[in-house]
């Protein structure tokens, strides 16, 4: 060979993820297998655990459509990175409710945020260790970044573990059935039944009673099962995975490809529905180059804006107990 | 009033049967009341009365006397609003045919089944992906967590199940179960406790799917698609081990770090077992369609002052090495099966090495398996390409088929 131009430092499709865990690692494999970043850096503490999943992933490149992988203990390896993704802290256990975990992985993000903007002032930050809602106010703190270039994965899981049963109750595919689940990420996420529907079809318009108390068919129970997820698949499997990383690399695809498509993610809310708070919760967003380019503003009923309003509340009662 | 009650008790199984058939929601709270006997007409007028219906009489039932035979459709439009939601929303046509010609399966769920598993999801390669294991809990959690991903990737049927009822139709079958290797474990030393799982397994995959292909990963690799095949009874074309696909992948991602280039332009076939004794074919190893022994010939041999043997080398020990690092291996060898995957089920005709029974072919007079190049398409194996090998190759791949054969032959099958 002879060398003409090398290839740029800086190409617009780099990404990294932080925490090697069987999110990261979920992340990674979704990411890579959809040919979404020409560029994947894997970051972890554990050198045996990083070389290992490197090596592991990097002997599936023939498969895929090229793109490099590397893996480094140190950050610097992550400069010029166009996306970051946070996976790293302390996962639920049995049993553990996300909040639980608040203390201890604000510890850790004080840590890796300061380290990921060093080397990438421009990026954005996507993050996903639990709680999530909570963690990504944490990171806009630690960052100093512009609110729209921190986003938390959010209820964009929920919203599709929410269109899953949906499709399985209709006996139809997940891709033609919509609802939007908002606000925190677990417990008091908030299901937007006004919004359901099947093909453009208002579940409402067709049973006025769908999600309500005199609702005979009791569709509310989709909402507790979601809500439920993540605790029974750590019951039967020991932790999940899969499912958060497809999520993810959907948001990642939507950041690289800036396809100004809307998921619901965690994002400052302050100003919206009249929240007074500054918090992160989920809405429906639109997703693209520069991280969040719009919210969207939903037609709530009074109910749900007084759930969002609660929502709100409880989160920045959370914040407050926190040290940044 | 008598009058009207009697023949009101006398309608009700007719008004029941029609109104089961069409409202099975509403059948749950009617059911315990079809043996209608006289004592619960009572509570099934009073629950039909609950229904709400703007079109009908004020306690909900048209009276007796009103009701024909060729009335009753218009009946059970008492309870319309009864109607599930799924049926107000959509009228059903042609239900979907169970033989889509994208079904696979994957038998066995650790590690390297789930990286099959999201591989092959998230590259939309299957339209229906059936996900079968002993352990009910695995199960269930696995399958939960890939249906939670489905709103992200391109529709795709995911379910999973114990029985291999479930398997029923399958375009392919791909099977991981099995005693995994554990650091400083040889695969050859697997071999007799997985072919006693296998006697379970592919006797009930072909009851299911008779004209199936399967796909052997466990290791050994090459001794297990062999006992597939005997076990079968299959042609030996729909019988294929993921082989030395892997190996390949790793060989060519080993030259493109050395080159500093993507692997997509290196190449380089690794034959033979996957394990120890695979056979690296330089003579035909390139870059951009540029053979490095045209440039140094040199090149993989003794003479070879850069030592690109040593690429080999690693390719042999990659999976132990990675093993000690974290475990167990999973993402190489997924991303390896859902390229077969993806050549099978489109008819891609594309080349890959994998596992075939190669006895004619070089000159190889055993009955075994063992990875050459080969064309994959719907048929499985369709070609196997015949590579111009030079005499130490031919003599690495004879050696191989005969170990091979020895393993075999101390196996009960």
């Amino acid at each position: 060979m002879h060398d003409f131009e090398l290839p740029s430092p800086l190409s617009g499709g780099k990404v990294t993820i932080v925490g090697l865990g069987h999110v990261g690692m979920a992340c990674a494999i979704s990411i890579l297998s959809q040919n979404i970043a020409s560029e994947l850096v894997l970051v972890d503490r554990n050198p045996d655990k990083l070389r290992g999943e490197t090596l592991d992933l990097q002997h599936g490149l023939a498969f895929v459509r090229n793109a490099q992988v590397y893996g480094d203990t140190q950050y610097s390896a992550t400069a010029g990175s166009k996306l970051c993704i946070v996976t790293a802290g302390v996962p639920q256990g049995p049993g553990d409710s996300r909040t639980s975990l608040a203390p201890k992985n604000l510890e850790i993000f004080k840590e890796i945020i300061p380290r990921l903007v060093k080397y990438s002032p421009e990026t954005i930050l996507l993050i996903v260790t639990n709680p999530v809602d909570t963690l990504a106010y944490a990171a806009w703190k630690l960052s100093g970044f512009p609110a729209n270039r921190v986003i938390g994965s959010g209820t964009n899981l929920d919203s599709s573990r929410f269109r899953f049963l949906l499709s399985q109750r209709l006996k139809v595919v997940p891709s033609i059935c919509h609802g939007w689940i908002i606000g925190e990420h677990g417990d008091s996420s908030i299901p937007i039944w006004s919004d359901a529907s099947l093909a453009g079809v208002r579940l409402r318009d067709v049973d006025s009673r769908v999600g309500t108390k005199k609702d005979v068919e009791n569709w509310s129970q989709l909402h507790q099962e979601v809500v439920g997820s993540a605790q029974e698949i750590i019951k039967l499997k020991g932790y999940t995975s899969w499912g958060i990383g497809l999520s993810v690399a959907a948001l990642t695809r939507a950041i690289l490809e800036n396809s100004q498509s809307s998921y619901a993610v965690s994002t400052l809310v302050q100003g919206i529905h009249d929240i007074s708070e500054d918090v992160f919760l989920s809405v429906p967003c639109i997703l693209g180059d520069t991280g969040v380019s719009r919210i969207i503003l939903q037609t709530l009923n009074s109910a749900e804006l007084a759930d969002l309003h609660n929502c709100a509340k409880s989160l920045y009662e959370i914040q407050k107990s926190l040290h940044f | 009033m008598l009058n009207f009650r009697h023949n009101l008790i006398k309608l009700i199984p007719k008004l029941l049967k029609a109104v089961i058939a069409q409202t099975a929601p509403v059948h749950s709270a009617l059911s315990t009341c079809y043996s209608t006997s006289l004592k619960y007409s009572f509570s099934i007028s009073n629950t039909l009365q609950k229904v709400q219906n703007p079109n009908c009489s004020k306690y909900g039932i048209t009276p007796a006397h009103r009701i024909h035979q060729s009335q009753l459709r218009g009946a059970c439009s008492l309870v319309n609003s009864g109607k599930p939601l799924r049926e107000k929303l959509m009228h059903d046509f042609e239900l979907p045919s169970p033989l889509s010609g994208g079904k696979v399966t994957i038998v066995g769920l650790g590690h390297v089944g789930m990286a099959c598993a999201i591989s092959i999801l998230s590259q939309n390669i299957a339209s229906e992906l059936v996900l079968v294991d002993r352990n009910p809990d695995k199960l269930r959690g696995e399958t939960l967590d890939l249906q939670h991903g489905l709103a992200f990737v391109r529709n795709a049927q995911v379910y999973g199940d114990t029985q291999y009822s479930a398997t029923a139709g399958s375009k392919l079958c791909i099977v991981t179960a099995g005693v995994p290797q554990g650091p400083g474990d040889s695969r050859t030393s697997l071999a007799p406790k997985n072919l006693e799982i296998f006697k379970e397994i592919i006797p009930r995959l072909v009851k299911y799917s008779p004209e199936t292909i399967l796909l052997i990963v466990t290791n050994p690799v090459d001794t297990l698609a062999y006992a597939a095949w005997k076990l079968s009874g299959f042609p030996a074309n729909r019988v294929i081990g993921s082989g030395t696909n892997l190996d390949s992948s790793r060989f060519r991602f080993l030259l493109s770090q050395r080159l500093k280039v993507v692997p997509s332009i290196c190449h380089g076939w690794i034959i033979g077992e996957h394990g120890d004794s695979s056979i690296p074919i330089w003579s035909d190893a390139s870059l951009a369609g540029v053979r490095l022994r045209d440039v140094d010939s040199r090149v993989g041999t003794k003479k070879d002052v850069e030592n690109w043997s040593q690429l080999h080398q690693e390719v042999v020990g990659s999976a132990q090495e990675i093993i000690k690092l974290k475990g167990y291996t999973s993402w190489g060898i997924g991303l390896s099966v859902a390229a077969l995957t993806r050549a099978i089920l489109e008819n891609s005709q594309s080349s890959y090495a994998v596992s075939t029974l190669v006895q004619g072919i070089h000159d190889i007079s055993e009955d075994v398996f063992l990875s050459v190049p080969c064309i994959l398409g719907d048929t499985g194996v369709s070609r196997i390409i015949l590579q111009t090998l030079n005499s130490a190759e031919l003599a690495d791949l004879h050696n191989c088929a005969k170990s091979l054969y020895e393993i075999q032959k101390s196996l009960h099958f």
